[in-house]
Formats: structure tokens, sequence, C-alpha cells
């Protein structure tokens, strides 16, 4: 039975029906060898209680778990507050941060739908409108229109807009808005420059910065456990010298070198941040980073203050008091230890937030440059400071692009000289640099599991960088043959393991993720064990 | 009739200007903006010590910009079905505009009788091209579904009025005008130097009609997205923006914008605090 399409409109009717309900019928097929198997419901249904206390009207998905209202007067209030948080996205003084570029995207689309195309949701989804990129962007169009311009009312009804502010259409708008990565892939396409990734992070920071309404995993959990305890992930100082000492005893097991990894060295040249999410999930790469680091004698060091040895700024996906706060922090910490740089090691989002995005919150002596670790990893590998072989990486890999370090900052070849120079069997995946898919974890989805977000996250939002993997794969496809999907960022890592996890693909297609640093240890030719160990983790 | 006509035409011009300076006015105008560019390519973070090396110059992003509005690359490579009629509509639209601009030049410069005759195959080429493009975006807005979902009434609207007025245009010259570029250059002339104020009082259906359509679009264009496609490129919004350099005038604005209060009311953001405020020094101070 063909489905109804839905219409800008319906965000605010019907509020006890979900607005979607996708099936694996729905959804874009996959190449072999899971293209067969049938059309099982990848997503499953809420339970009744969790139907019964959290909004899920949208597509029966919670992503943020907001709580159902419980009377009209808390509605209206939630309504009226909504307003107000729309009132200030759109004010110079309130929304400086964003201002131009809210405008812009708002102002400037003229209807083509170029970027439905590229949006990887939408295309993974079969489509399904409310996923399409100007859907949302359509929808706070409208409301603005209507309810905040002078005669909206009336203009909202010449130009046929039939939207209705109501808690429904806000409860639905909330959750639409963790339904997009930001991976701006769609600003890339729009020939007129607007932005729906950016339209959706305004959208976020309107509910955080002014409702109080955000994931738990990333604000909670995130930013203000990173601000008090030191790290998202809750990783105390205390707790971080253990990590430390074990990992300098793994390295010493695997090599059979002593290294110790430096910490707090007031005057090095370099501070590395690396995403904490690696002490716990992948120290190899961490560890990978002091070989390499020691081989090269290279100056630098960690820190062990207070969000100091924690990359991740969630900030930059919901809400810029957050991002400006962990910038500064960051600054802070390398302010004290008097290095001359900042460098982020593999994580993306890091990247963008503190080289880029917060170039504009750092001023005087917190203005200390800031850079992406790839370009020197880059002058090691491609200038020959360190001894590699190649023929310890004879095994097939192929590169995930992270889209804040790639389409959002132009990072595109480094990764690529050092791949193509240490990997004999790389293979590039289709697209690939500026115009890359998002692994589909983007902008805190790969750190969100609450309810059934996970199955979306797998099944909808990461289904396209599912395919690509196995497409770039499909000629070494038995598991016998160890394959490697490198992937330069903690989150995307964290996404692919969990896509891979899915579907068994290392015990039944032999693919295995990692990152980029790791490929170099293991050619690196006064090792005698290979670095990288080929186990599920 | 005409004296309206007069009003409402050299008015239209004046609130094109000021409009549009206004507008621009209001852009440039706008508070700096954290950084969120987009990425064609390699940029100077693939590079070490990026910040000693030289950044994309102002005339790398003018010759993008150039060739994105000459051939509408984007729509090319990124949607063909649209690109081949909007592509003929703006070609045509491209064309008219410099053959108004040469209409304007050659009746204060030369003899109307001089006016050459392929001046007015230019003018109806472009007019028929844009005829094309327009008529064919009209019939591919209303017929596919997925651009009608979006497409709120008065869109449509619009392109029915372009229509018209290419149509009322392409009437005017072929056959108020007879086809003849003399007479067309030598009403100009007319009109422009004031002339023939006679005319200018009492004018036909056909000029008035004219000059009414044009009136209507430069009331419109302040409004339009061309003038926002301008900060596309030359505000540095989308594409790689300025660093902010220690001792520069981009640092400069940023500290005044820190000294801002922040405006926003969630529980986590302490009220009438400054985003400067958000150093952990002062933080602490403000907790104990
Ligand atoms: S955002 Fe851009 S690409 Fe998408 S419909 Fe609007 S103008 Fe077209
Ligand atoms: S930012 Fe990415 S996920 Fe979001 S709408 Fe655009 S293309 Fe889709």
């Amino acid at each position: 039975m063909k489905k109804e399409k839905i219409r800008v409109g319906d965000i605010s009717k019907n509020r006890d029906e979900q607005l979607l309900t996708i099936t694996g019928e729905d959804m874009m097929s996959l190449p072999s060898p899971l293209d067969k198997g049938g059309f099982q419901q990848l997503i499953r249904p809420l339970t009744e209680e969790q139907r019964n206390d959290y909004e899920c009207s949208l597509d029966g998905v919670s992503a943020i778990a907001i709580p159902k209202p419980k009377s009209k007067e808390e509605e209206d209030r939630l309504v009226e507050r909504f307003l107000g948080g729309l009132r200030k996205l759109l004010s110079q003084n309130d929304n400086w941060t964003f201002w131009q570029q809210l405008l812009l995207s708002l102002e400037s689309c003229v209807r083509c739908q170029t970027c439905g195309e590229a949006c990887s949701i939408y295309i993974s989804s079969g489509k399904q409108e409310i996923y399409r990129p100007t859907y949302r962007a359509e929808v706070l169009r409208r409301i603005i229109r209507k309810y905040i311009k002078k005669g909206g009312k009336f203009f909202a009804k010449v130009a046929g807009d039939d939207i209705d502010l109501n808690w429904e259409t806000i409860a639905r708008l909330a959750e639409l808005a963790y339904r997009c990565t930001i991976c701006r892939r769609c600003a890339q396409w729009c020939p007129l420059g607007s932005d729906n990734g950016l339209i959706t992070h305004e959208l976020r920071k309107l509910f955080s910065q002014e409702m109080g309404i955000a994931p738990r995993e990333i604000h909670e959990l995130g930013t203000v456990q990173q601000l008090n305890v030191g790290s998202s992930t809750g990783i105390t100082p205390r707790a971080l010298e253990n990590i430390i000492s074990f990992m300098e005893e793994d390295i010493e097991e695997k090599t059979g070198k002593k290294i110790m990894i430096p910490f707090d060295r007031e005057g090095a040249d370099i501070l590395l941040l690396h995403n904490a999410g690696e002490f716990i999930s992948w120290p190899e790469n961490i560890e990978a980073f002091a070989i390499l680091f020691d081989a090269a004698n290279i100056s630098w060091t960690l820190s062990s203050e207070l969000v100091g040895y924690d990359a991740v700024n969630y900030g930059v996906w919901y809400d810029d008091v957050q991002l400006a706060r962990i910038a500064i922090r960051h600054a802070e910490v390398a302010r004290e230890l008097k290095v001359k740089r900042i460098s982020v090691g593999e994580c993306g989002h890091a990247h963008k937030a503190l080289v880029v995005v917060a170039d504009r919150v750092l001023s005087g002596d917190l203005n200390i440059p800031r850079e992406s670790v790839l370009p020197l990893l880059e002058d090691l590998v491609c200038n020959e400071k360190i001894k590699l072989d190649p023929k310890r990486n004879d095994f097939p890999v192929t590169l995930h692009d992270p889209c804040n370090m790639v389409r959002l900052m132009g990072i595109v070849e480094p990764q690529r000289r050092i791949v193509r120079k240490l990997c004999p069997q790389f293979r590039e995946m289709e697209p690939h640099g500026v115009d890359n898919y998002c692994c589909g974890g983007g902008s805190g989805f790969a750190i969100m599991s609450s309810m059934n977000f996970q199955d979306w996250r797998e099944s909808i939002s990461g289904r396209m960088k599912l395919k690509q993997i196995l497409e770039a794969f499909q000629d070494v496809i038995d598991p016998s043959i160890h394959k490697y999907v490198c992937a330069p960022c903690s989150n995307c890592k964290g996404q692919i393991r969990d896509l891979l996890n899915s579907h068994e693909a290392w015990d039944k297609y032999g693919i295995l993720y990692g990152g980029l640093v790791e490929l170099i240890v293991n050619a690196m030719v006064d090792l005698e064990k290979p670095f990288i160990e080929w186990e599920w983790r | 009739m005409g004296l309206i006509i007069i009003a409402v035409f050299y008015g239209s011009i004046l609130f094109c200007v000021v409009a549009s300076l206004a507008k621009l006015l209001k852009f440039a105008k706008a508070p700096l903006h954290l950084r969120w560019e987009l990425y064609r390519g390699s940029s100077v973070y693939e590079l070490t010590d990026w910040w000693t090396r030289p950044h994309v110059t102002s005339l790398a992003k003018m010759k993008s910009a150039a060739l994105d509005i000459l051939f509408l690359r984007d729509f090319y490579h990124r949607n063909r079905g649209f690109w081949y009629f909007l592509y003929l509509f703006h070609v045509g639209l491209y064309l008219l505009i410099l053959w108004h601009l040469w209409l304007f030049i050659c009746a204060m410069t030369i003899h109307v009788d001089a006016a050459p005759v392929w001046g007015l195959l230019w003018g109806h080429v472009a007019t028929v091209l844009a005829l094309i493009g327009g008529v064919g975006i009209f019939i591919k807005r209303m017929t596919d579904e997925e651009l009608r979902a979006y497409y709120t009434p008065i869109h449509y609207v619009k392109w029915l009025f372009v229509i018209l007025t290419l149509v009322e245009a392409f009437y005017a010259v072929q056959i108020y005008f007879d086809a003849s570029m003399p007479a067309v250059m030598k009403y100009v002339r007319q009109q422009v130097a004031f002339e023939d104020l006679e005319m200018k009082f009492h004018p036909h259906m056909a000029t008035a009609a004219h000059v009414l359509f044009a009136s209507a679009w430069l009331i419109y264009l302040p409004f339009s997205h061309i003038l926002r496609l301008f900060f596309r490129y030359y505000h540095q919004v989308r594409w790689d923006d300025v660093p902010n350099v220690r001792g520069s005038a981009v640092e400069r604005k940023v500290e005044k914008l820190l000294s801002q209060r922040v405006g926003w009311s969630a529980p986590h953001i302490p009220h009438g605090r400054k985003w400067a405020d958000f150093s952990s020094e002062q933080e602490q101070g403000a907790e104990e």
C-alpha cells in the first residue's frame, strides 16, 4: 500500500497519531551480502510505558526523552517559552553567534529540493518526507512567518501556510532536530547557500538554551559532566593516572619498549588533545600516538587538568554557551602549560569545534594556535621521518572521511597520502572527500542510545555508511581476508563499531575498524610484532 | 494616469535603491558570527603551522562566485533536470540586462537612425530564451510533486508575472514599435532625456504596461534572493572564513561581542553573565 505523503502542516495535526511509521521495506536496500534476508523490522517499537511517558509522535522513536506535559496549562507555558526562544534566535544580540548564517539560510531557499538527494538520512529512509532536509526548515519558516512576523496570521493565509503552533508541533520539532547529523552535505549541495544542517543546529540551541531540552547523553552526561568532573566519559584526573600507567605497561608488553606518556610537561611544543572516549574504548589509539611521537622525538604532552584531557566539545552540536565554556577551558589549560600549540587528535567534531568554530570565542592570551594532528602525521610518514614498511599493512583498507575534518574544514589529503603510501590495498569509498557521507553518528548520535534511538541510527542514519563499506570490500568479502575501515575520528569509530556489530560484520565478513595512527605504527619497522591486533572490540 | 505611472516608476527606482542599501547595510552591520564555513576541497588546515600561511584570496573567491553566477554550476552538477530551464532563463535574463544597458548607452550616445538591426535580434533572442526557461520552470514547478509540496501558491504568481512581463515586452517591441530598433531607441532617448513630455504624460498602453512591470520588479528586487546571494560569497559566511589573528580587527570585534551579556535563560545559563565570564576563574568566583 502506498503511504500518503506527509505535508509540512501535518506536523501540527493529529496529536495522538504517529506521523510516520518506517518499516524495513521502506528503507534503501543494501548491497551483497546484506541484500538478502528479507526486510526485518529493524526499529523496535517503544514499550507501552515509554509511549505513555515520553513524546514519540514524530516517528515512534525517542532520542531526547521529552516527558509528556501533564496539563494544558503546562503545554501552553511550553509553547510560550518556545516562542520566546524563537525571538531570541532571531535577535542579533542574543544570537550574535549564528544570526547571519541563520538569516541567510531562512531567507535564501528557493525550494528546488536539490538538497534532498544529498541527505543520507532522507535517502536511506526511502525518502520519508519528514527527514527531507527542507522539511524542518520549512516548518520553522512557516512558524516564523505566522507567529513572529507582523500580520503573520493574515499573510500566512495568503501564502497558503498551514501550520499551527501547538505543543504537538514543538515536541515533534524537537525530536526532528535529532534526526539530522548536521553533516551539512545538504548545505554543500545547495546552490543558494542555504544550510539546513545549521537550521537543525539552531533549533537544538533554542531547545537547550531556552527550554533546557537536550539529550541527556550530550548535556548532563556530556558537557555538564565534562566541566564538573573533567571528561564526558566520567574519567576523573585520578582515574586517568591509573589508565595511563596501564597503557604504558600495555605498550611495553606489545612492543618491548618502555615509553613514558608525558603529562603536564610545561613548555612542550604540542599539547595533544584526545577524545577521552579513546582512553576507555580504544586505548591502542593513544598508545600508538605515544609510540610514534617517541620514535619521532617530538616535544609533546598530555594534560591531566580538568577538561584538559578530553578534546570533546559537545557544545558545538547544541549549545553555544557550553561550546564557549569548554573551548575556553581547553585554551586555559594550554596557556597554563605554556605550550606552543594545541594539536587535536583523531576526533572530528573536536577539530571543528576548537580550531574553527571557537576561533571567535578565544581572544588575547587564550588565542593560542590550534591545529589538526593530521598534517604532522603526514609530515612524519611522507617525509620519511620514521622507518615504515607498507608490506606490514598488506590488507584491504578503506578510509572514512569524518565530515567535520573534511567537508567542514578542508582537511582532505593528508590522511589519504598516508594510507596511499602505507596501505598497498587501499581503496576509496564512493563518494569520498568533501562529498563523503556521514557515518550516521554525527552531531552526538554515536553516543546517544536511549530507548530505541540506537535502532534508528543503525538502520537509518548509518545505513549509507554501511552500504559504502560493503561496496568498498565487495571483491574481498570473504571473512578469512581481514579488512580495515580506517576512521580517524572517535565518534565515527563508535558509530562504525555499532553498525558493523549489529550485522556481525567481523565474524561474518572479516571487517574491522580502527584509527589512522594505528596503521602508521603497524608499519613501523622497528616493532617486532604487528601493532594491530585483529580482534573485535 | 500618466502622472501615476511616472510616480510609480521613479518611485520604484528610488525604493529599490534605498531598500537595497538598507538591506545591505543591515547585513554589513550584523555582528560577527562564529565560524561555520564549508570547504570545496583542500584548505590551509592541511598544512603545519597553518596560521603562518596565506589564506584564500578574495580574488579566488570572486572567480569562483563569477563562475557560479555565470553557469549556475551547483545546479548543473547537483540538479541537472532543473538546470536546463533555469539556465535558459538565466542566460535570457543576463542577455536582457545587458541589452537594456546597451540600449540606454546607445540611445544617449549615437544617432537613433544608426541603431543596428542586430540589436533587435539580441533583444528577441534574449526574451525568447528567458520565456522558454520561465515557462519550463513554471510547468516543472506545477507538475513535479516533490517541487510542488514546498512551493506556496504565491510563488507561482511570481512566475506568471515573469512570463507576462516577457510577453508584454516582446509585444511592445515587435508590434507597437513595429520591430524597428530606431523607434525603440528614439523612445528610450526621449524618455531618459525627458525630451517628449507629451508621451511621458500620455503614454501608450504598450509602453505604460512595460514601465509598470519594470516598477513591480524594482520593488521586488530588494526582497529577492539575488541580494542575499551577495553575502554568500562576499560576507564570508559560507566558504572559508577569516581566522581570528591576535591583534587583528576580527579580534577587536570578538572582544566586544564577548563583553555582551548572554540573553538565554535555560537553567544551566546563569542570569546576567557575560560571554567573557566563562573563564574558569570567573565561573568559580561566581559559584562561591
Ligand atoms: S535548501 Fe537549497 S537546495 Fe534545498 S531546496 Fe532550498 S535552495 Fe534548494
Ligand atoms: S545536515 Fe546532513 S543529515 Fe542533516 S539534513 Fe543535511 S544532509 Fe541531512
